[in-house]
Order: structure tokens, then sequence, then C-alpha cells
């Protein structure tokens, strides 16, 4: 009896079900699209840009990235200050999350319990909402134009999805693995270091990304802690060359330093892709 | 006492010295209502393997997890030697334990899992190296070396979980369900090995299990637990021969022993192969079932005083009729309330 094609369950081999990849090609171009609009502006004249695309041949320039990669302080400058936020951040949130997502996992309890929707309310509160409060703390403390002192409310703005989620991977180990490194005679720090961290990598990697991300991205807190131009981060430089002026918004250099600033972000998920992807997929570690 | 002196040593009957390596004195251990462990007593002597014997539950686990340290007790002390470890913790102890899953750390390779403890400790590197290298040599391990845990066979990860303990250099073994991941059998083939490896040195040995086979061929003495209580310890001959409880008369030998119901209330057990076919006088029962044993066949027998088993080598066949009987010296008389032992 011959199989009709419409019967097949599901079609085992991916390339040849044209279906499936016109909708990965749709998701792809659904994602990709702005990214790809930002490269297109950014390699354009202003009156190229204008032209439209029947003027494809010409026009093409690296002007954009020469103007923003020479303005005084350079494009550079804000990517150096993001990058030294988001490593302080990262590394700030991960020691003081790996003790405390330990500690309240071994814990146990209704202790826990009460920590733990503590710290799913600190992490569902809308941070923007905060940013009055931090920087009166801000001038109390003359915390404002520093940028490692940028790193202390974004750690603590990290930390409660941080605990949880590395909470959630501690409690994924099993316990007999602890128990024979304690009989073998590890110390805390020497069953966290040797034992319990390297099993974690994964979980670890992807609550580092989510962290450094969120640095990346944070507009508010940086806006207001930050004045003096050469001090600030990505996110209120874009917004300083958006609106530099009222009656010509700078189309190209605003793209150059998009695609600029995307440029580290798709250096460290490249990194990282494969201990996220690991962590993922390998489930419970069988002994 | 090096790791080669250790294996090489012969397997011997323990010594009788009044010395004790570990004792147990009235362990307690509760976890909230429930208790788990009833003012236990145990000792065990220098060099010797004991067994604790139990249905799952029984608590034979939980007195491991006290004895190690991962675990403290409410009521009662343990002492190692002439030290009074009850307070101590897990670390100090020096005892090595082998889980039931084994632990091995599963990102790093078996050198790696077997070194690391020592380095942890203090050991330094030269004699690092010499022991790693003899107890590869020795569990035969040496082309395994460089593999992660993931890409060994069971057998092969117990013998791992095995090397370290023995680069532990502890005072005592504590060995939880050791076999139960393996199949039959490789837990066979094992068993020898295993006692040679382990029972042949100074450091004694406690070894929990659930399978009287396993333990009565691995094990000097066992110690039989039911419901956190110690039910009877002693060779396994003591035990097969004379159950101090009906507990322990059922739970050790295959097939399970059999028991009738006294007038008086109290309780006769005789074992299935004690019975024997006779001409005259004993009890008249009808073969209702058999079952082939290879050797001999196991036979269930209709009787005026209840249903028995018969384990026989003769050509019975379902619905003969037989007068059996039994020795004296084979009875086992157990009180009707806990089943204590009556007869001496």
């Amino acid at each position: 009896m011959p199989a009709s094609p419409s019967s097949q369950p599901i079609a085992p081999q991916g390339r040849q079900n044209p279906r499936r990849w016109a909708l990965v090609a749709l998701l792809l171009f659904w994602s990709l699209a702005p990214m790809l609009w930002q490269l297109y502006t950014s390699l354009r004249t202003p009156d190229a840009l204008l032209g439209g695309l029947a003027a494809i041949g010409r026009g093409w320039t690296l002007a954009n990235y020469g103007q923003i990669l020479t303005s005084d302080p350079p494009f550079w400058r804000y990517l150096l200050n993001s990058t030294l936020v988001g490593v302080g951040t990262t590394l700030l949130t991960l020691l003081l999350a790996i003790p405390c997502a330990y500690a309240l996992q071994r814990r146990g309890g209704l202790q826990r319990q009460l920590v733990d929707g503590a710290l799913l309310v600190a992490a569902a509160f809308p941070s923007v909402l905060l940013f009055l409060a931090l920087l009166q703390l801000a001038r109390q403390f003359g915390l404002a134009n520093n940028l490692l002192a940028l790193c202390l409310p974004y750690a603590g703005l990290s930390l409660p999805l941080a605990v949880l989620l590395l909470e959630a991977a501690f409690a994924e180990l099993p316990r007999e693995l602890e128990e024979s490194a304690l009989l073998e005679g590890f110390g805390l720090w020497q069953r966290l270091r040797w034992i319990l961290v390297p099993l974690l990598g994964p979980a670890v990697a992807s609550t580092a990304v989510l962290v450094f991300l969120f640095s990346w991205n944070e507009f508010p807190i940086a806006l207001t802690w930050l004045s003096r131009s050469e001090l600030l981060t990505l996110a209120p430089a874009m917004a300083r060359i958006a609106g530099s002026s009222v009656f010509s918004v700078p189309y190209g250099a605003f793209a150059a330093a998009t695609v600029l600033g995307s440029v580290p972000l798709l250096l460290l998920l490249l990194v990282f892709q494969r201990p996220i992807v690991a962590g993922l997929t390998q489930g419970a570690i069988k002994g | 006492m090096t790791i080669s002196t250790t294996v090489s040593s012969t397997i011997s009957s323990p010594a009788t010295s009044p010395a004790t390596a570990l004792q147990l004195e009235g362990i307690c251990r509760r976890i909230g209502a429930r208790t788990i462990l009833e003012d236990l007593d145990l000792t065990v002597s220098p060099g010797e393997c004991l067994a604790l014997l139990g249905p799952s539950g029984c608590g034979k686990s939980s007195t491991l997890r006290l004895i190690s340290g991962l675990d403290s007790p409410d009521r009662g002390r343990i002492l190692l030697g002439q030290r009074d470890i009850t307070a101590l913790p897990p670390a100090r102890r020096q005892v090595a334990m082998v889980f039931q899953s084994y632990a091995l750390y599963p990102h790093l390779s078996v050198a790696r899992n077997l070194s690391l403890g020592m380095e942890i400790r203090g050991v330094d590197g030269a004699t690092i190296a010499r022991d790693l290298n003899a107890v590869l040599e020795l569990l035969q391990l040496g082309e395994l070396r460089q593999r992660r845990p993931a890409d060994l066979s069971g057998g092969q990860r117990q013998r791992v979980a095995l090397a370290r303990a023995l680069l532990r250099r502890p005072q005592l073994f504590l060995l939880d369900e050791p076999m139960s991941n393996l199949d039959a059998q490789l837990r066979e083939e094992l068993r020898p090995q295993l006692r040679a490896i382990l029972c042949g040195g100074g450091a004694p040995v406690v070894y929990v299990t659930h399978d009287q086979q396993e333990a009565m061929g691995i094990a000097d003495r066992i110690a039989v637990l039911d419901a956190g209580r110690l039910q009877q310890c002693g060779t396994s001959r003591e035990l097969y021969h004379r159950p101090a409880t009906l507990f322990v008369a059922q739970f050790i030998g295959r097939p399970q022993i059999n028991v009738l119901q006294e007038p008086d209330g109290s309780l006769l057990a005789v074992r299935p192969e004690h019975l024997q076919a006779v001409e005259e006088g004993g009890v008249q029962v009808r073969v209702v079932s058999r079952e082939w044993q290879g050797a001999s066949q196991q036979l269930q027998l209709d009787t005026p005083r209840g249903p028995l088993r018969w384990v026989c080598d003769g050509g019975r066949t379902i619905g003969d009729t037989v007068r059996i009987a039994w020795e004296p010296r084979h009875e086992h008389r157990f009180a009707a309330g806990g089943g204590r032992r009556l007869t001496p």
C-alpha cells in the first residue's frame, strides 16, 4: 500500500519539510530584520538613506563609524564603561548569589519558603520605580559619577533572580555528591569550589549572561547616577547621540552606535552558547 | 599500612581479641514523630565485616549515616577505636563510605576523582602518585584513568568508588548497598573480590544490604534490623539455626520458614528443607503445587494445620498424599506476641 504523504506522522528529516523552513525563515526575519536594517543604515550616507533602495549602488560609507569613534569622548569609551560595569556587576552578583543560593537550598523548610517568596516579590518589582530613591542614596553617600559604585544597585537588582535561578540549580545536584566530598575531608569552600560550582557551570554561565545583559541595557539609574560624559555607559550615551539635535536626527551615527553596542553581546553569547545549551539539555546529573 | 598490604593479606576469620573497633551504645534516632532507630547496640571487632540486613525502611542506611556523621543520633554514643566520635564532624571521623549511587564526581576523570580528596587532605604529590597507581592497578582501573564516570559501566563505577574509599585510608569502611545497581550475575562475581579487597585488612567494614545471600556471602556477622530495632546479631549459621525472633526466622532462609499455630497460642516454625517423608506417624499432607528448582523441588502442601512448604528431591507429583515429620532439633518455637524465641 503506498503511503500517502499526508498520512506521514512527523517528517523525520527537517530538510524535507519546506513549511517548517518557511516558518524558521519568518522567525529569523522577524528578529533579525531590525538589526540588519540598522547595519544597512549605519553604512549609508544621509542622502543615500533618503534616496531609498533605488540608489543602492552608491552612497556606501564608513563615515558614520568614523564620526562616533572620533567624537569626544570616542564611542569605544562607552563600550569600555559598560563592559567594566557589566563585569563588575556580574562578578559581585555571582559572588553573593552562589553562597546565598547554596545556604537557602540546604536549609530548606519554612525559612527557605519565606525567603524565596520575598525574593520572588523583589525580582518581580519594576526597578524603574526605584530610581528616585536610588538617586537619593547616591547623593547621600557620594556615589554619583563612579562606575564601580553603579555596580551596587545593579547587583542589588540582579540578586533576587540570580539567587532563585541558582537555588533551583543546586536542588538538581544529588545530595550524595556533597556528602561524599564531606566524608573525604572537603571543607565548605572546598566543596563549593571543587564539586558544586563546577557542576553548576551551565547554570552559573546562564545566570551570568542574564545579569550582564541587564547591566548592559539598564538606562534610568545610569542616566541619573552618571553625569560626566566620559563616564557614561552605553544606554545614556545612545540617548545623547539620538537627542543631540532637535532639528536633525543623526540616523547614521545612531545606527553605527547600535551596531557597535551589539557586537560585545553577540560575542558574549557566542562564547557562552555551548555551556548554556549544555545546561538546558543535560538535565539531571547522573553519578 | 599500605594499600597493597591491605589487599594482599589473606582472608582470615576475625581475631577474637576483646578490643572492639566500633561500638554503638543505645543509639536512638527520630525524625519528627517517627522513630528510625530505637536503642541500637552494636559492636564490630577489628578487621571484621558486619552486614546490616533488613527490609527497606528498617533503619540500616540510617545507622550508616549516623556512623559516618552525616546525621547525628538523638541519644547514644558511637565509639571508633578508643575515640568517642558521636559529636565529631564527618570529615574528622576517618571513615570512608561507598554510596549506593557511588557518588562519583561526574565532572572529573577517574584519576581526578581519586586524587582530589588526597590533595584536599594535604597528602604530598609523590604519595598521591604512588597510591593512585597502586590502587588503579589493584582494581584494574589503569586503562580507565582518563574516563569520566558517565563513560563507565556499573561495575567499573563501583570499582572507582571502592578505590576512592581505599585511598581515604579509613579506620572503618561503610558500604551502602554497593551491589544494588549491578545485575545479578555481576553481583555474584564481585562478592569474593569485594571481600578480598575490603575485609582482608585491618579496618572493619559495615555493609548494608537487603539481600540475605549477599550478607551471608560477604559478612563475618550479620545484624538483622526490623522497624528500627536490632533483632539479632550473629554469624549466618547462628541466624539460620537459632533465630532469635520470628522475624529473623522468616527473613533468613529461602524458601521461607513454615509457621504453625500451636494450641497454646505460641508459634512453631520448621524450615521447608527440614521436613522429611515418613512411613508412619507425622502429619498427613497432600501436594497442592510444585516448582522445579533444578536439584530440588519446592512443594506446596495442604495439611489439617494449614499450608506448608517442603523442599525435597523426590519425584512427588500434584495430588500425592504423604506423611511428613521433622526432628525435634529442627523445631523453633516463638512467643505469640513479639515473636521472641522460646526454645533454648
